[in-house]
């Protein structure tokens, strides 16, 4: 069959039943002396004819069932889906989404989006979409969660349906989060309610071993004194470790900042350094702070956590080095943003474990062996932090030969 | 005459120790297992100073200072948190409550948290 038949076939949309009326027509047209040959050329077009309807039909059919398998899937997914078309009226909704968002499509159907967000059950859902940058015709995809009412947090997804590089509409899927929240909750709860638990008992040791090591309760030998010394000191430890573990809760509830203000990085570095004064000393290490000579430009920061952030990757450097190695600290300050430099001679990170380095409870299988404390919690903390302040941390190392780690922050403008 | 000190705190051990250290040094001590009974004995017992545990059975540390503050009768008692509680946000509310210092227990040794005392009651 050829196209020029097909075109034909279209423009006049000749149904099967139509055709057989039409035969006769034909028939009239048909008497004369060519009778027989125009007969037969007659057949074969009305047999080619019918063969394109029949096609057109099975076509008809498979699209239809592809509609209807499209449908079903929409209808039955489990997400909810919402269709706007590129006038920004509501075109398609399923049960899902009417069910979260607690309405019935009959009622909304085809209103523009405008008119839904006056509505109270649309309001919070258009109001986050609006949100979202250059408002609905987006080029990507977005992705926010939307506490829609108690115990239903969604997670909304919206992206543009673009067809032959035309915007045909947008395309929002509210995806349920609840169980996710719910049990991130009670993790984070669980962790934090149990940090604050295990410090008390804690605090009874501390206190204990200090006061005998005081001398309240009477004299001590100095071999008492000295397995004292040492029982306090891991008392400590574990003190510092579930403070680790507090913070590791508190990144993960994602509420790690408090009120950032502005400050000098450098002095608060440099404030965080004079902690390590002993340790240095301790270990010979040639340390240098070199200081900028003129002072660098504000952030803005939660000064706490930066301390902690920095204090971390001091505190690895001094570690890692073997004594009388070298630390240097130093800033630079390019194009609105400062960075942070700490230089060390130390054992370095194994190449094959680089990219785990910030991952939680990592630690160099290098360092275990060196038989040092950590609890591998660090340098994930240190990265959410500086991550929290819209920054970037990444460093360079080499095994045996030291590490260099980087942290730039934006500056305030 | 030794000045008085209140501690309101629910676990036995932590409070006898601090007990212990506080009557060394010199102080004239009493104490309270829980909110409503710290409430009342500062009320009647008027210290000097109190330390404040925060989490506690029924009534909480941070009720006891709210409704301290708010007495007039009391309000000019100094009371220093001593608690395991330790977050920003927990600190700012302390403080916020009128609490003239927020200790954390794990973090200070008995010695330091007297020296602490001492400067305030100066």
């Amino acid at each position: 069959m050829n196209s020029g038949k097909r075109k034909n076939n279209k423009k006049e949309r000749v149904t099967p039943k139509e055709f057989s009326e039409k035969k006769l027509n034909f028939t009239k047209i048909t008497e004369g002396k060519k009778e027989r040959t125009e007969e037969e050329e007659l057949k074969q077009a009305r047999n080619a004819l019918l063969n394109i309807l029949e096609d057109t039909e099975e076509a008809r059919k498979i699209a239809v069932e592809e509609r209807n398998k499209t449908l079903t899937i929409i209808q039955n997914f489990a997400d909810g889906i919402l269709v706007f078309d590129e006038k920004n009226n509501l075109e398609l909704i399923n049960p899902l989404a009417e069910e979260f968002l607690g309405v019935k499509k009959e009622e909304i159907i085809q209103k523009n989006i405008s008119e839904l967000s006056e509505t109270p059950k649309f309001k919070h859902l258009i109001k986050l979409l609006d949100s979202f940058p250059e408002g609905k015709a987006i080029k990507s995809i977005f992705r926010e969660e939307l506490p829609l009412r108690e115990n239903l947090f969604l997670e909304i997804t919206t992206l543009p349906l673009i067809m032959e590089s035309n915007l045909k509409g947008t395309l929002t899927i509210l995806h349920n989060v609840t169980r996710e929240k719910n049990i991130e909750k009670m993790k984070t709860e669980f962790v934090s309610i149990s940090a604050h638990q295990l410090r008390t008992p804690l605090s009874a040791v501390k206190w204990t071993i200090r006061m005998i090591l005081d001398g309240d309760v009477g004299e001590i030998s100095n071999e008492q004194r000295d397995l004292l010394q040492k029982t306090y000191l891991s008392n400590e430890r574990m003190i510092n470790l579930i403070n680790d573990l507090l913070n590791v809760t508190r990144i993960e509830e994602g509420k790690l900042l408090y009120e950032p203000k502005l400050a000098q990085l450098e002095d608060i570095v440099w404030s965080v350094a004079g902690n390590f004064k002993q340790e240095i000393k301790r270990k010979k290490i040639d340390f240098k702070f070199k200081k900028p000579s003129q002072a660098l430009p504000k952030v803005k920061v939660d000064q706490e956590k930066i301390k902690l952030a920095v204090e971390n990757l001091i505190d690895n450097a001094i570690r890692y080095t073997f004594p009388k190695g070298k630390v240097e600290i130093s800033f630079r300050c390019p194009d609105k943003v400062i960075e942070f430099k700490v230089k060390d001679s130390g054992v370095g990170i194994p190449k094959d474990k680089q990219e785990r380095i910030f991952t939680k409870f990592f630690r160099g299988p290098n360092v275990i062996r060196m038989e040092t404390e950590g609890t591998g919690l660090g340098l994930y903390t240190t990265k959410n932090i500086i991550e929290a302040h819209k920054g970037k941390i990444w460093f360079e190392s080499e095994e045996g030969k030291g590490t260099t780690f980087y942290f730039a922050l934006p500056t305030e403008e | 005459m030794a000045k008085k000190i209140l501690i309101i705190e629910d676990d036995k051990f932590l409070r006898e120790l601090i007990l212990r250290k506080l009557l060394k040094a010199g102080y004239k001590v009493s104490y309270a297992i829980d909110g409503e009974e710290g409430l009342k004995k500062i009320k009647e017992e008027k210290p000097d100073l109190v330390l404040l545990d925060l989490i506690l059975p029924g009534t909480d540390g941070f009720e006891v200072l709210e409704k301290t503050k708010s007495d007039i009768e009391i309000s000019s008692i100094p009371v220093i948190i001593l608690s395991n509680l330790g977050q920003k946000e927990d600190i700012e509310r302390g403080l916020k409550l009128g609490a003239i210092d927020f200790l954390v227990k794990a973090h200070f040794t008995p010695q330091e948290i007297v020296d602490k005392i001492e400067k305030i009651l100066k």
